[in-house]
């Protein structure tokens, strides 16, 4: 096999639909989270998803498991918009040595998360605020300054999040098309008895009509 | 400067005299070098297991024989799409960070040591820096493990675009 499939699917052909959807369960249902995502969240949202969807086929409950991953995606990409400003804020201080010597950047950057978040001890707080005197920044002036230099990633990850938007939007129709589907075969299936019942008392009548 | 400092310049220094491998199976390694996600060879769907029970599963909900197969093969491609982009996101291209933080100007009389034992031109020592400079800029202009994994996984874009239509495509016709 060319590609690498990371999940498995366990169907037997002779088993009717509906127990076919349920052995699609680990195909569907096993997401690829990272280490602090919560499974339990993401499967809460995919059945409240499903629960939107009047009897869902096994292939409208495939597109809905892809679109709370598109979904679970624009999650974790607005999430990284903040991180990617603290990256560069880390960056453009570790710069501001003098002399031309550079900080190491990962103590900075580490420094400046605590710091941030309100969790450095007093040494970090000092050194970062030592940092800042020397290259002349507040802190609003350094995100500002970062905010600038990571721009260009900033937008990628807007384009990442529109991907994501569009995607949805092609599931959404793709289910609706499902949707209609099955009620279209509904009606004609519904059509189609009440035409036979019809011919079958016009058989009745016209073989009760026949001259003993 | 450390010891380390040194000896990683070494390396960085003798690796630039390398010819490539010269075993079949190191060319074999060495040919799968720039593979990044491997979405441009072309699946081989049809024979698959997950294939063949997905097409069995779709032609039970009144699409014909074409419309699952297509189907069928818009779904495994999308996911394969998307299970690329999960390992991009996730393990993106490594910072490196001696060439990150290495002081080029710094490490000169290094650069002519490695040159020349016995005194190199300074022409090569120069030479040498520029192109230790032009690696780091091109290493810090690449960003932090965050800007990284949004780049990587940004070139994956147009592939998800691609898939989903097909996918889309696919059902819609059917």
């Amino acid at each position: 096999m060319l590609y690498n499939i990371h999940f498995s699917i366990d169907v037997d052909v002779a088993m009717p639909v509906e127990d076919k959807s349920k052995s699609l369960l680990p195909f569907l249902l096993s997401p690829k989270l990272l280490p602090k995502e919560s499974e339990a969240e993401f499967q809460s949202g995919l059945q409240s998803l499903l629960s939107e969807l009047d009897n869902p086929s096994p292939l409208a409950v495939a597109l809905v498991s892809q679109l709370n991953e598109c979904l679970w995606w624009i999650r974790r990409h607005t999430a990284d918009k903040e991180p990617l400003l603290h990256e560069a804020m880390a960056r453009l201080l570790s710069k501001a040595g003098s002399y031309g010597e550079t900080y190491d950047n990962r103590k900075v950057s580490e420094a400046l998360e605590h710091y941030l978040d309100g969790s450095a001890d007093k040494d970090e707080a000092e050194w970062i605020e030592d940092i800042l005197t020397e290259s002349k920044l507040t802190l609003s002036d350094l995100r500002v300054r970062a905010f600038k230099d990571a721009a260009r990633h900033i937008k990628m990850v807007d384009d990442l999040i529109h991907r994501q938007h569009q995607t949805i939007r092609h599931l959404q129709r793709s289910i609706d098309s499902i949707d209609y589907k099955s009620r279209l075969i509904k009606r004609m299936d519904l059509e189609l008895a009440a035409l036979e019942s019809k011919q079958s008392v016009k058989g009745v009548l016209s073989l009760d009509d026949k001259p003993s | 400067m450390t010891i380390n400092h040194h000896r990683s310049l070494t390396n960085r220094h003798n690796a630039l005299k390398s010819t490539g491998p010269r075993s079949v199976a190191g060319k074999r390694a060495s040919s799968q070098n720039s593979r990044k996600h491997g979405l441009n060879s072309a699946p081989d769907f049809e024979s698959s297991s997950e294939y063949r029970a997905l097409v069995d599963l779709i032609v039970e909900e009144g699409f014909s024989a074409f419309a699952c197969a297509d189907i069928a093969a818009g779904l495994l491609n999308y996911r394969r799409v998307m299970d690329a982009y999960y390992d991009t996101y996730t393990g993106p291209e490594p910072v490196d960070e001696f060439l990150r933080d290495v002081n080029v100007k710094v490490s000169n009389p290094i650069f002519s040591e490695l040159l020349s034992p016995s005194g190199s031109e300074p022409q090569d020592v120069r030479e040498m820096a520029a192109f230790f400079a032009s690696m780091q800029s091109q290493e810090r202009r690449k960003g932090g493990p965050i800007s990284r994994r949004s780049a990587d996984t940004h070139k994956l874009i147009r592939y998800q675009r691609n898939g989903i239509a097909r996918l889309s495509r696919a059902v819609r016709q059917g």
